[in-house]
């Protein structure tokens, strides 16, 4: 008896941890699931086994793996997209930001995984380290001032009304906060579009970025527009990746010296 | 597609196995091992297995398992060393070593001389030792720890047990020598050697990382 | 019985299992933590088969009448278990020392950064 439920805990220990996304996580299922298999040697009569593997598969094999992924593990990105930016292409994306971030894995020995995200769940997603840092379409709002920031593009905060009607902006952002009274928060640029395309909207409250793709896109041609704040895009980090942080500051520092970043703002942007 | 194909060959893997598996059971009889046990001067079924009649069979895989170590510093000897200086552990850590550090070095001990009566043996026993290393490591720092036990003894060390290992088994394979006091002895080389392997692996693998 | 066939069966299923994970996963790290899985289940696999119903283990000083499990593949496993340690701290120290070199753990681009430095 104790047997069978001994295999069914492993089993499903095994599974866990097999399909986690996070490498740490699934080190640390498949360390619990040693520990059920050492248990499951006893019960069937083998106590040499048990041991051994209670002493190597559980104790040491984890602390190898623990100890490798720090030099080979990843840098998880919250992704907002954003042309210009970072934009998803194939398996990676595109942009200025992507140029950076590659230049930040080659430097730190780890690898990017993007994950694409919408604007609100970024701080969630920070907050809880689930992403070590999030960057694109991102002006720290002041719910996010708390988190380590690199600034690395200047940009401004607009207004641009159409006609009249409620403003729109996207949820979370530093610029739904700029928003005046009325306005109506949105949780991707799509539903603003949209919005905007309906005539439900009376303008938007965006950023330069944002501006030109939309003007480009053929809205807003005829918009009145009026700055708000002058500000930043910058690349938020998660709060105990103060080091990496650091690392990104002087790839954006070695690169404005070695002049390389004009050329890339020129190509990008 | 592709997860299609290797579900497949995975179903085709688990029903081959299945299949033989059932062939396999019901089993025998529970062998007669206590006599065997007993000529080799064990009371643990698996001791006289491992330490007598394999014996060649451990010997030469406690020589892999030392290779795969000469190995691992091979492959990370030339990888840059981490410069962030190393922060060592806080008080409780280190407490708690002082306190652990004894018991642990005790159990591997008694795991080691005891492993031909019950449960146990010498390679348990050097795991268990080369976590109590580790745990000494993190209260410590690592690049302390290795300084402060010379790798050219670890080294001596090791090679000294593998030789002491090939030698007493060729020996005692050739005068037909058998006995308790051998297989202790068997028990306590290869948990000499397999605390060093751990030794090692921690350290190659901590120090090229910085901290543990 | 049940308790050996089902742990048998687990085994297997590891094996499998640990397999897929070899087969699908990108990252070598991935594939080690599947390879882990499917070492786990050929070892338990061994155990189940020496186990025998109502077995004690394979010790002395058990009353007389009692069926023992058989020590030889638990001795066969003790071993595999430290081997599989140390082939496990090695082929992690060529992933690191891969990753090092060439900057991506992923399988794929692995193959095509090796293939980029072999031309150079």
């Amino acid at each position: 008896m104790t047997a069978v439920l001994l295999s069914v805990l492993a089993l499903t220990l095994a599974a866990v941890a097999l399909t986690r996304r996070r490498l740490l996580w699934g080190i640390a299922v498949l360390g619990v699931h040693s520990l059920v298999l050492a248990g499951l040697y006893f019960s069937l009569a083998a106590p040499d086994v048990a041991l051994t593997e209670a002493a190597i598969g559980f104790g040491l094999v984890t602390f190898v793996y623990l100890l490798s992924i720090r030099r080979t593990g990843r840098i998880v990105v919250a992704a907002v997209e954003c042309p210009g930016l970072l934009y998803p292409e194939g398996e990676g994306a595109v942009g200025l930001l992507w140029e950076l971030l590659r230049e930040l894995s080659t430097r730190t020995h780890r690898e990017l995984e993007l994950r694409w995200v919408e604007r609100d769940e970024v701080q969630a997603l920070l907050s809880t380290s689930e992403a070590d840092l999030a960057a694109g379409d991102l002006i720290p709002s002041a719910a996010e001032a708390h988190f380590p920031e690199v600034e690395f593009l200047p940009t401004r905060i607009v207004r641009a009304r159409l006609g009249p009607g409620p403003l729109g902006a996207l949820r979370g952002s530093r610029e739904a906060e700029l928003l005046p009274k009325g306005g109506r928060l949105f949780p991707h640029r799509g539903a603003l579009l949209s919005a905007l395309e309906r005539g439900e909207l009376g303008g938007v409250v965006v950023n330069l970025l944002e501006l030109r793709t939309m003007y480009l896109g053929g809205k807003l041609r005829e918009a009145e527009v009026e700055p708000l704040e002058d500000t930043s895009f910058s690349v938020l980090f998660a709060p105990d990746e103060e080091e990496l942080a650091r690392t990104l500051e002087e790839v954006v520092a070695e690169l404005r010296e070695r002049g390389e970043w004009d050329d890339l703002v020129r190509r990008y942007l | 597609m592709r997860i299609a194909a290797v579900v497949g060959v995975l179903a085709l893997l688990v029903g081959i196995l299945l299949v033989g598996a059932f062939g396999l059971f019901p089993l025998g009889d529970s062998p007669d091992w206590e006599k065997l046990a007993r000529a080799y001067g064990a009371e643990n079924g698996v001791a006289a297995v491992v330490l007598g009649t394999r014996l060649y069979d451990t010997l030469l895989e406690v020589m892999v398992f030392a290779l795969a170590m000469v190995g691992v510093r091979y492959t990370l000897t030339p990888l840059s060393r981490w410069k962030e200086p190393v922060v060592p552990e806080r008080g409780v850590v280190r407490e708690m070593a002082d306190l652990l550090l004894p018991v642990v070095i005790v159990f591997s001990l008694y795991l080691a001389a005891s492993g031909h009566l019950g449960p146990g043996g010498g390679f348990p026993a050097g795991a268990i030792a080369g976590s109590g290393l580790l745990l000494l490591a993190m209260a410590k720092g690592i690049e302390r720890l290795s300084r402060e036990l010379h790798e050219g003894t670890l080294e001596l060390l090791e090679y000294g047990a593998i030789g002491g290992l090939l030698v007493l088994g060729v020996a005692s394979g050739l005068f037909g020598v058998r006995g308790s006091g051998l297989l202790v002895l068997f028990n306590l080389l290869i948990g000499i050697e397999v605390t060093v392997g751990t030794w090692v692996v921690l350290h190659y693998f901590g120090s090229h990382r910085g901290e543990i | 019985m049940t308790a050996s066939l089902s742990a048998a069966t687990l085994g297997i299923v590891l094996v499998a299992l640990g397999f897929g994970a070899l087969l699908l996963r990108r990252s070598l790290i991935w594939k080690l933590l599947g390879l882990n899985v499917a070492s786990g289940g050929a070892i338990l696999f061994l155990v189940a088969l020496s186990h025998r119903p109502g077995a004690r283990p394979p010790l002395m000083g058990y009353p007389e009448g009692v069926p023992s499990a058989d020590p030889l593949p638990q001795a066969l496993v003790l071993t595999a278990i430290v081997i599989h340690f140390a082939t496990l701290a090695l082929s992690l120290a060529y992933a690191i020392s891969l990753t090092e070199r060439l900057h991506t753990q992923e399988t794929g681009r692995l193959e095509e950064a090796a293939e980029e430095e072999m031309e150079r």
